[in-house]
């Protein structure tokens, strides 16, 4: 009975081992901002990132697309564009802030989702 | 089973919000500045093998002749490379160890200024001393700085020509492909001669 329930679970928890070990990659996510202390705050996902330097910021993100949004009216997140980062690989994006409504240039992008927000790809 | 088997795991993983908002005694900063000077130390000795292994990848591209193996050396250097601007990324261990020990130090300075329990001049050898560790981690960031600009232009560059020769190799051109490798090695040795130079410059906050 115990090597009957031992054994399943080992290889569920070597699956989850090896699984982990595929997504561990990172990559690199280089924000520029124009102008460069712009004053919209800006987020990966849903995580709040610290205002950017002089600018500029290189972020290490796992690998996998994420959204960089911002603060829209009435405080929800506006989606500026998706990330596509790949393991050791800088994806950079250039939010221009210098309309109303901020905008994401991508230095290569990849195309745009079924929402009509663009990819930025490394 | 499997809960009992992963329960150790989770337990052992620290969770970030509830460390965040944990506050620091004295002993907990003072391991967070000398975290960050060990860290630093540790990282010095990465740019140094870094340095060599540059130097070596520069040769052995140099005598490849075969363009998919240059490849390879070429994207075994980006997984180097990536490491060490892990490092130093605004949101890598060490930077945020820098980050950390920089608003200690300013910290310090702010409550000794208000601080009536010393004498004048024992307060103002501690402001002193606090001045000079603020100084030398200011300078420590900088120079990280400095290696986080140099990496990411070095990755980029590497990321760039290996788009380029897989491009090249799409359509055969085995040779153009190689020519474009071997110019590389400038770039990486360039990158090493960098590396050296950080390595002279990088002072540990304390030391």
């Amino acid at each position: 009975m115990r090597s009957l329930s031992a054994g399943p679970a080992c290889a569920l928890l070597a699956m989850g081992l090896a699984s982990c070990s595929i997504e561990s990659g990172t990559g690199y996510i280089e924000i520029k901002s124009i102008p460069p202390s712009p004053q919209v705050a800006l987020y990966l996902d849903t995580v709040k990132l610290d205002p950017l330097r002089n600018g500029n910021a290189l972020l290490r993100h796992r690998v996998g697309v994420s959204k960089l949004q911002t603060e829209g009216e009435g405080g929800y997140l506006a989606v500026l564009c998706s990330i596509d980062v790949k393991k050791n690989r800088i994806t950079s994006v250039t939010v221009s802030a210098t309309s109303r409504a901020p905008r994401c240039q991508c230095a290569r992008t990849g195309g745009t989702d079924a929402t009509g927000s663009r990819t930025c790809i490394g | 089973m499997l809960w009992a088997a992963l329960l150790p795991i989770l337990l052992a993983a620290p969770v970030p919000g509830v460390l965040a908002q944990t506050e620091k005694t004295p002993q907990e900063l003072r391991t967070a500045d000398d975290e960050f000077s060990r860290q630093l130390s540790e990282l010095k000795r990465t740019f140094a093998d870094l340095s060599k292994k540059f130097e070596d990848s520069a040769q052995t591209i140099d005598r490849l002749s075969d363009a998919q193996s240059a490849r390879k050396e070429i994207e075994e250097l980006r997984n180097d490379i990536g490491k060490l601007l892990g490092a130093v990324a605004d949101n890598g261990t060490v930077w945020s160890l820098g980050s950390k020990a920089l608003s200690h130090a300013d910290e310090k300075l702010k409550s000794l200024e208000q601080e009536t329990r010393y004498k004048q001049e024992d307060r103002q050898f501690l402001i002193d001393r606090w001045r000079e560790l603020k100084e030398s981690t200011e300078a420590a960031i900088k120079e990280l700085e400095g290696a986080r600009r140099e990496f990411a232009e070095l990755l980029r560059k590497l990321q760039t020509s290996e788009d380029f020769i897989d491009e090249l190799l799409q359509i055969r051109e085995h040779q153009r492909a190689l020519d474009v490798i071997h110019t590389l090695t400038d770039g990486i040795r360039d990158a090493s001669e960098k590396l050296k130079k950080l390595l002279g410059t990088i002072k540990t906050p304390g030391a």
